[in-house]
Formats: structure tokens, sequence, C-alpha cells
């Protein structure tokens, strides 16, 4: 059975094709892989392909179906699209990323300032949310020309990452 | 002279941790506070006690001085180390020390007014003989008087708040035109961030190092400095990298500059840790820049090529004992150099990335030190400063460091947070870096190689694939009890259990 996943951009189809104990032979695309695969229950892998070694550690996000991979030096944002996402996908008729309209924050923080309300008209590149993390402040500015539709948060509020802030129509 | 039984720490994070360990060296008990913030940190599990101050905001709790004393009277402790940042160079609250019988780990009050308003401090290091960069020793009155000085001066200049800090009303001015402007808003920045709106002006020195001078005074008159600590790696006017000793310097120039911070600090009656800071352009002309009353960040470099323990110096100072070396008994040995791990994002502007540590493995090793405070699961409150941890190490010479620096950072693993770990691995392979060439330019002139996006090549990614997969069937083996749906099996409990057989 074949799953497609995705990492960051990159969409690619992976199949097992054998297994003997840790002895993987895997299908990426159309590349096929003998690989050694270590792993434990806290997302720690460690891979053997021809010798060389990888060391790479998943960490789940909120929605079971996205991590977060760290290779050595890098991270990457990992989807795994099963027959149900990809179910939902087509049915919205687009990916499930937050519509370019909507901002969110990329990171936790508390909420500085908002100077626009509901129904304000914005321009693009105006500030309309301001947020504060480890004593700095980050101005998020609107992506488009618009119409302030809605605000989830409040002045003083804390947030998550990836929470939606502020959706312009 | 009375021996120090306990000490409350009236800071948080790494320092608060660093600080208390050489308190339980010296058999002195440690007193920790907390925010709501902090219940669950580091500092407060090392802690022999710990009491609660209040709200997560610094101002309601790291910066309620009054509450914090009444912390220390209520659980009988004899001094108060501040660390740096918060109340560390707030003279009302080591005032209020003194008045509630507590001792402050630091210089007097008025020693810390006199640093802390610049333009005082450069009138004290003018009557020292302390070279300042030149400028003016009195606050500009009016936008005449300001056109008339700056003209003296010479374009570029440096507007500056007397009782400024942290970049906050200070402005470059390169034209003539922009003077009147440039000084009004300068002001009224002052006015709003520190309730002063005396501001001075400076020459401007281009791409200058940043070097400073470790000193300690005690209080008997004994004034040594443990030399210098290169500074220059800087981001948004925030260090990430120091060294000891500095690329840039001389025999000679440390003689000099050493015996000039060492005059400096004699010139207040300096009592504990200190660091004159001074601009060094590249023609080796340096130029006093401000006096930090306070242990630095950075200790640990001058620890390290000194062999003293700075922590302890203070607290045997505020004991009243005399400085138990002099000057010709210190020497540096080796080279040691510090980078910060702060939890943000380098290439996003270094934006802060607090949240939660998933996993952590801290390098070890010859010459290696770290000293951190977040463990596995701990969650990084979006509160206070992003600096999680400082990498230190030591190598007999600069080349063996910087090797040593790299295999560090290669091992330090943190996962859950962005970090600038990897920013500061490129850091070690420029070549500006590595042949000491460098000065508070140096990631604005470097920023295309520190910021190259190479990510790992297509054979790496698709190991990531197949790591994802593997992951997302184990959960589907957990999720549906059905026996072994899928033959991938968690290897790594397995192989354990099979060896603990074969052993026996």
């Amino acid at each position: 059975m074949s799953i497609e996943i995705r990492l960051d951009k990159r969409i690619a189809s992976v199949q097992i094709l054998k297994q003997f104990e840790n002895l993987l032979e895997i299908k990426v695309d159309d590349k096929i892989y003998q690989v050694d695969l270590m792993h434990n229950d806290e997302g720690i892998f460690s891979i053997l392909n021809k010798g060389r070694s990888f060391n790479i550690e998943l960490v789940p996000q909120t929605n079971p179906k996205l991590y977060t991979a760290y290779t050595l030096y890098d991270n990457y944002d990992i989807e795994i699209i099963d027959a149900e996402s990809r179910y939902l996908r087509n049915r919205s008729g687009s990916t499930q990323l937050v519509s370019e309209n909507t901002i969110s924050s990329p990171m936790p923080g508390k909420v500085v300032k908002i100077p626009v309300s509901v129904g304000d008209e914005v321009k693009k590149g105006e500030t309309v949310i301001t947020i504060s993390a480890m004593k700095m402040e980050s101005e998020y500015k609107s992506p488009i020309d618009g119409k302030v539709m809605i605000i989830h948060v409040t002045e003083g509020s804390t947030v998550d990452a990836h929470q939606k802030l502020i959706e312009i129509e | 002279m009375k021996k120090i039984q306990k000490i409350l720490i009236a800071n948080r994070g790494e320092i608060a941790i660093r600080i208390m360990r050489t308190c339980r060296e010296m058999g002195i008990s440690t007193v920790a506070v907390f925010s709501d913030a902090d219940r669950t940190s580091m500092h407060v599990r090392y802690a022999d006690e710990a009491y609660h101050i209040g709200p997560a905001a610094s101002s309601e709790s790291y910066l309620n001085a009054d509450k914090i004393i009444e912390v220390a009277k209520k659980s009988n402790s004899d001094a108060i180390h501040p660390g740096y940042g918060f109340l560390s160079e707030n003279a009302a609250f080591a005032k209020k020390c003194a008045e509630n019988g507590i001792k402050f780990i630091g210089p007097s009050p008025e020693v810390i007014n006199q640093m802390g308003n610049k333009i005082q401090a450069r009138l004290t290091m003018i009557a020292a003989g302390v070279p300042v960069v030149p400028g003016t020793t009195e606050s500009l009155t009016t936008e005449k008087d300001a056109i008339d000085t700056i003209r003296q001066i010479g374009l570029p200049v440096m507007v500056k708040a007397a009782a400024g800090g942290g970049g906050k009303g200070m402005r470059l001015i390169t034209e003539e035109k922009d003077i009147v402007s440039m000084v009004r808003s300068a002001r009224s920045e002052a006015k709003s961030s520190f309730g002063n709106d005396s501001v001075y002006v400076e020459k401007y020195i281009s791409s200058p190092h940043h070097i400073e001078f470790q000193v300690l005074g005690d209080q008997h008159g004994n004034t040594v400095h443990l030399f210098e600590r290169e500074c220059s790696v800087q981001r948004r006017h925030q260090k990430m990298i120091e060294e000891t000793p500095s690329p840039l310097m001389t025999p000679e120039l440390r003689l000099e500059m050493g015996k000039c911070a060492v005059n400096a600090a004699r010139a207040v009656n300096y009592e504990g840790a200190g660091t004159i800071e001074f601009l060094v352009d590249n023609s080796l002309n340096f130029y006093f820049l401000e006096m930090n009353t306070r242990l630095q960040v950075e200790h640990p470099i001058t620890e390290r090529i000194t062999g003293i323990d700075l922590v302890k110096q203070q607290i045997l100072i505020a004991e009243g004992h005399p400085i138990a070396f002099k000057q010709e008994d210190l020497r540096q040995s080796g080279h040691a150099i510090e980078c910060r791990i702060y939890a943000e994002d380098s290439e996003n502007n270094f934006m802060p990335n607090p949240g939660r540590i998933y996993n952590i493995t801290q390098p070890l090793g010859l010459g290696v030190r770290t000293d951190g405070y977040v463990y596995e699961g701990y969650e990084i409150p979006i509160h206070y400063d992003s600096m999680i941890s400082k990498l230190i190490v030591w190598a007999e010479n600069r080349e063996e460091a910087i090797e040593r620096m790299k295999r560090a950072l290669y091992e330090y693993k943190i996962t859950g947070v962005k970090t600038s770990i990897k920013f500061l691995e490129r850091i070690m392979e420029t070549e500006d870096f590595r042949s000491g060439n460098y000065d508070t330019n140096f990631i604005e002139k470097n920023k295309a190689i520190l910021l190259e996006q190479t990510k790992c090549e297509e054979n790496c990614e698709d190991m990531i694939i197949i790591a994802a997969y593997i992951e997302h069937l184990d959960r589907l083996n957990i999720a549906q009890t059905s026996k072994e749906m899928y033959t991938a099996q968690n290897r790594w409990k397995k192989f354990t259990y099979q060896k603990n057989f074969e052993r026996l």
C-alpha cells in the first residue's frame, strides 16, 4: 500500500516492498532504497543507507498527521496524506493550508496591539496586529487590500503557534 | 567579616543556576524566586528554597524590588545576588537592600548611578585619564547648540540618551540637514523610555571592535583586571559570540587597556565584578564606551582562561575579603569561545521561537562547558529572554578552540523549538571569523554566506520521508489493535530486549 507524504513543498509517494526485522526495502517515488532503520517511541530514528548514517527526529504537531522533522541542522514540515486527508483535500478543492488572507502567528506570544476593528478597510502592507514574544515585538501586515472580516483574538491575550489571528477579505 | 550563609538569587534561567552552583560549592544555601510562568523552571528545582513572587510579567515579579526584599527577609537570606538584567543595575534596589540589612552583591548604589548616567560616566573617565569617544560632556540644550557642537565634532555622529541603554534614544546622523529632526526624535524617545530627555553627542566610529575588560575590586582598595573579551559578533546590538584572548589584541595594547580599565574602576572605588566596555578602531585606538556594574553573560570565557570563579570572587568580596591574588599572578591560559544559543529563527530575521523542548542532547567531552536551564518537556515561556543556553569551549589555541566549538555545536541537539545552533556553526566556518579578521559589522557583511539555504540533498530528504512513513505506520498499529496489520515494528525496543538476553 503506498501513501503520500508532503515534505515542505514536495509530495512523495512511499511504499514498503520488503521487510526483514529492521532491514527494509522501501520505494520513495521511483527510487528503491535498502535501509537499516531503528527507532524508538520518542520519534528518534537512526537510518543506515549504504553505510551512511542519518539521524532524524520527528516531533508530532497538534494535528496527528503533521510533524516537524529535524535532521542534524535542518527542520522540515511533514504531512501524511492518507486516504482520509486526500478525500478532504479533494472535497474542499484546495489544500488544507490556511488561506493567504488569514494572518496567523508563526510562534507563541502575546497580543500587544490590534489597531483595526472588524469592518475596517485595510491596505496591503498595513499593520493589523502586533505580537510580542521574548521581549521582541513583531508587526503583522495585511497581505491584501481588503476588509477585516474576523478578529479571533483580543489585546492582551496569549496565542499559540499557528493560531489564526485575523481574517481579511 | 561576616560569612554569608544564605543567598537569594533575584533572577531566573541559566544565570540563577550558574550562581547557585558556586553557592553549593561554597556551602551557602540558595533561595530562588519565581513568577507564575516559572514554576517549572530549572532554577526553582535546583535551589534549596523557592518562593513565588508574582505574575509572569517581569515588571510585576523579577523587577518587584519590595516583594523580593520581603522574601529575602522571610527566608533569612544574608545577601541578594542580582545576576544580570532585571534589578542588577538598579541603584534604588541596591539602596533598599542596604536599608533592610541585606548585602547586595555588587557595587554601591552611588556607583551604579554614576555609571548608569552616560554623561556622568564620561566625565568620571575623562578625570581618570581614560580615553572616551570624542564628543560632548554636557547634554545638548538648544537646537543651535546641537548644530554648532555637531559641526565641531564632524559628521557622522551618534546622538545618545544620557540615561540610555538597549539602543533606545540613539540616532546616527550622517547629514547636516537631519541634525535638528534627529536630535528632536532622540530626545522624545529618551523621554518616553527613560523619563529623561537629556542627550549627548559622540563621534561615530564605523565598524568598531567591541572589546571589554573584566575587573574585580574589593573593599580594601585592591583592583585587578582579568584581561579582555572580544564581543564583536553581534546581531541587533546583541552579542552572539565572545572569545578571549581577542584576535585583534597585542601585548602592548592589552597592557595599556588593562591599565585604563583598572584606573576606571579605581576612579569610583569599585567593589565587586564589573566590566569596562571599549570601542577599538582598526588603527587600535580605543575609547571607553560604558561600564557594566554587574556580572556579564559572557563571564565564563574569562573564568576558563584564568581559572578563577567570578561568582565566588563576588561573594568573597561581598563578605569583606581582600582579593587573594595580585595582577602579576594572573595569566591567560589557552583560548576560550562562547556561543549563545537562542531560541530563535535565524533565517527569519532572528525572530524568537518559544515553545516546548522535545528532546535535548547537550555536548560533552574535553574542554566543553554548557550553562543552560532548559530540559526535555520544558515549555520556554514567552515572557523572558530567548537565550536558552551558553556553550563555552576551551582549547590550547584559537584554531583548536574553533574546531572544538564546531564539534560541540554538531553534538548539540535541541528539537521542539528553532535555535541559533546552525547559524553559529556557519559563523565558525566563515573565513573572516577563522582568520580573526572581524568587527561589529561581521554578521551584516557575511549575511549571504550565513543565511545560505543548504537543505540536504534528495537522498537525505527521502530518508526523512521514510522515517515519517514508519512513524505513521506505528501510529496505525497502536490505533488498530488488530495485530500486525503492517509489519514495520518498533525494532529499537526489541533490539534492547534481545541484547539483554544475550548478556545472560
